[in-house]
């Protein structure tokens, strides 16, 4: 019942309870916005369940979990450390052999199971294969299915693997991939006709030929519930949310991971990325050159299987005015873009009898200001931040099928310096 | 200086005499040894078909390579022929022989030629170059320039959309030296990949003549394959897997895509080296495990495993589900 009714309350109500809920600062793992598991051995097994899309859809669903523990999609994130000899015994719940895989590791041994076309895998109430690898080199990863690899990963059997080097908030060894926050971008879709075709029993029918997604996932939910709180009790099968905050003048590190069976230029609205690593590999010229060949973009195309590092900075440069509303003479905030300190805000705001607000207006251009908001509109932003909308460059994964706005979206949003985050 | 002088005219002339030998030698199959300048290919445009795991008899077009215009001893294979030409070769020619019911002709992604394209009545492009007419008396040629070694596709230049997917495409390849697939990168063992897809709706409607304007399938808008290829054939879980060598050895392999879908070789086990893309070697090789390789793209990655055991490439694209539709490949590292 009470799932019922939070999901008849609206999206925009949902964001509200959640921001709420974060400016309180709930979460603990200061400085990480992702969730998920830590190693060096994991316990995981496969089973099906039930994941919900924000326009009231339920798709059926497989996916790995945690052993005991609900069906996660995505699978339970797993971070290890540099150097970790990883042991993974996967069990499966489903009336079919499962695997995984995990590509750019190396050397992994396997054992248990029975062999299958890529390595082995395990049958329903089999005991347990088990994956054995040394995690030789920091980065981000994935792993997935690797037993009839284009219906599982389509059913959800995906997740991450982030291994972390040796040295704090560096995510390579190395001062180019230094960060103070850190996030998780991990981009999936759906086609429901063959969910349901699986779910009914039907799978003999489906036609990957006509293959037709109709939702797009970051981290296994659908915009706005990337924005939701993780381990919403609504959300009981998808615990992972995409909710990137940060202040001025500090480093985000994205973690971008395709994942699915389809290309999604993920595009910092408003802003490039520094894409300092590829794969799990540092875009260097040389070992130990740092991050020489990093290239600065808007977008970030990745091939399914792929995965990319980037360093996301925000300060208010370019943007020609003080974005605190500074007189000259006022003290700078921190990380303030120096060079536009004082100067004014370029344009003379209508007035607010003229205008309509958007729900991420606080009244004021300047940030952390509030103004004010004509009567009905309704205030998202409760900090006065700055928030852009990061999404799929392909249009038309921003819909739950085919509902706007919704699909592989989330917001970034620039917190005031009084802010605490987490 | 005038010795000099006198030396080098005397070894311009030394080289062309011998290279007009070696051309004459090498058209006479007296040594195939031999490095010729230009290398000429006997090549029939013709129909076939294939057959897929699940039974389905497909009609294709491909190409084969004959010993000399209207032998049609050659067999007609998708892809067609591989064009492995030597590291001295600064010209390709091909003599055109066509057997199919429509015209056709044969182009080189990435290779210069003097194109003259043929255009419909109303002005649209037909064909990127000069045709070959169905059932031609004498054969039609094509040549080009051979800058640069490397990793070239091969396909029709005639109605493409239809053509290209019915099988008219191959690969060329040319090595920097012995075992050197560009300057510095060396390799030990050698693969080429060369991705497409059928749909057979369409290739039923072409062979029986029931594809085009007013006709039963009007256009390859509705382009949705039902066979994945790798090098022609389906992937089977029974297929051999392929020996790679040694550990420490470099594997080359060098990724086609012929298809009209965007394909994403991935490796399991090992990171590739990415070290030219359509020919062009990376000043900065890049280390991937995925990659992407849209149509008409080449790469060229090498493999260096650490460990022994299977290494796999699988198509992340993950086009298609059922036996015989994943589209991978599978290498043996030996100790």
């Amino acid at each position: 019942m009470i799932i019922k009714i939070l999901r008849a309350v609206s999206w925009k109500t949902k964001l509200v309870f959640a921001l709420a809920l974060m400016t309180c600062g709930l979460a603990a793992n200061a400085h990480t916005g992702f969730q998920g598991i830590t190693g060096p051995t994991f316990n995981l097994t496969v089973k099906d369940g039930y994941i919900s899309t924000p326009e009231g859809g339920s798709i059926y669903t497989w996916g790995y979990a945690v052993q005991g523990q609900p069906m996660q999609y995505p699978g339970p994130t797993l971070i290890v450390n540099q150097g970790d000899v990883v042991t993974i015994n996967l069990t499966n719940e489903m009336p079919f052999p499962v695997s995984m895989v995990f590509p750019g590791q190396e050397n992994v041994s396997v054992s248990g199971g029975s062999p299958g076309v890529m390595t082995n895998q395990i049958s329903q109430g089999a005991g347990a294969v088990t994956y054995v690898f040394t995690a030789a080199n920091p980065g981000t990863y994935q792993y997935h299915s690797g037993t009839n690899p284009a219906l599982q990963v389509e059913m959800g059997m995906v997740g991450a693997l982030v291994v972390r080097s040796a040295t704090p908030h560096q995510a390579y060894n190395h001062p180019d991939s230094a960060y103070s926050r850190e996030y998780m971008f991990l981009f999936t879709e759906m086609d429901p006709v063959i969910h349901e075709l699986v779910e009914t029993g039907r799978a003999s029918l489906v036609d990957f030929s006509k293959y037709r997604a109709a939702y797009w996932f970051i981290n296994g939910r659908c915009s706005p519930d990337t924005m939701a709180m993780p381990n919403d009790s609504w959300l009981p099968h998808q615990p992972y949310n995409a909710m990137p905050r940060m202040h001025p003048g500090e480093k985000m590190l994205l973690r971008i991971i395709s994942a699915g069976r389809d290309l999604h230029p993920w595009h910092t609205h408003g802003n490039h990325m520094l894409v300092i690593a590829k794969d799990g590999r540092l875009l260097e010229s040389a070992p130990g050159a740092g991050a020489d060949l990093a290239e600065l973009n808007f977008a970030v195309t990745l091939p399914p299987g792929g995965t990319a590092d980037a360093i996301f900075q925000w300060t208010g440069e370019k943007l020609g005015w003080d974005v605190y509303g500074h007189s000259p003479g006022d003290p700078l905030q921190p990380n303030e873009y120096a060079p536009d300190h004082g100067k004014p805000f370029p344009v003379v705001l209508p007035d607010p009898k003229d205008t309509t607000s958007g729900a991420f207006y606080s009244g004021s251009p300047f940030l952390g200001a509030y103004g004010f908001i004509p009567p009905g509109s309704s205030l998202m932003n409760l900090s006065a931040g700055y928030f852009y909308m990061w999404h799929s460059h392909k249009e038309r994964e921003m819909v739950n099928n085919n509902i706007f706005p919704g699909g592989l979206m989330t917001m970034l949003i620039i917190e005031p310096p009084s802010v605490v985050i987490e | 200086m005038e010795t000099k002088f006198r030396k080098s005219k005397s070894s311009v002339l030394f080289i062309l005499v011998l290279s007009v030998l070696f051309v004459w030698l090498d058209s006479c199959n007296l040594r195939p040894g031999a490095c010729p300048e230009v290398a000429e290919y006997y090549f029939r445009a013709d129909a076939t078909t294939q057959t897929m795991p699940d039974g389905k008899v497909v009609p294709m077009w491909g190409f084969a390579q004959d010993s000399e215009f209207g032998k049609m001893d050659g067999t007609v294979s998708v892809p067609g022929p591989q064009i492995a030409i030597q590291s001295c070769t600064q010209k390709v020619i091909v003599h055109l022989d066509n057997n199919l019911p429509e015209p056709t002709s044969i182009v080189i992604n990435g290779l210069t030629a003097q194109m003259t394209p043929v255009r419909y009545p109303d002005g649209r492009v037909r064909s990127f170059t000069h045709e070959t007419p169905p059932g031609n008396p004498v054969s039609v040629n094509y040549g080009w320039q051979v800058a640069r070694p490397g990793t070239y596709l091969y396909q029709s230049g005639t109605h493409p959309a239809v053509q290209v997917q019915m099988g008219l495409y191959g690969a060329l390849i040319q090595e920097a030296g012995q075992k050197l697939a560009y300057p510095g990168q060396e390799y030990d063992k050698e693969g080429l990949l060369i991705f497409s897809e059928i749909d057979p709706v369409i290739h039923d409607a072409v062979a029986a003549d029931n594809f085009g304007a007013g006709k039963a399938v009007t256009s390859a808008i509705d382009y949705a394959p039902q066979y994945m290829l790798v090098n022609g054939k389906p992937f089977m879980s029974t297929d051999p897997v392929n020996n790679a060598g040694n550990v420490g050895q470099h594997l080359l392999v060098r990724f086609l895509n012929a298809g009209l879908l965007t394909h994403a070789p991935t490796l399991y086990g090992a990171h590739m080296t990415v070290i030219a893309e359509d020919a062009h070697p990376y000043n900065y090789p890049k280390q991937l495990s995925s990659a992407l390789l849209p149509a008409g793209k080449t790469l060229d990655v090498l493999i260096t495993p650490a460990f022994p055991g299977q290494y796999a490439i699988l198509d992340r694209m993950l086009h298609l589900y059922g036996p015989g539709k994943t589209v991978m490949q599978r290498y043996l590292v030996n100790p």
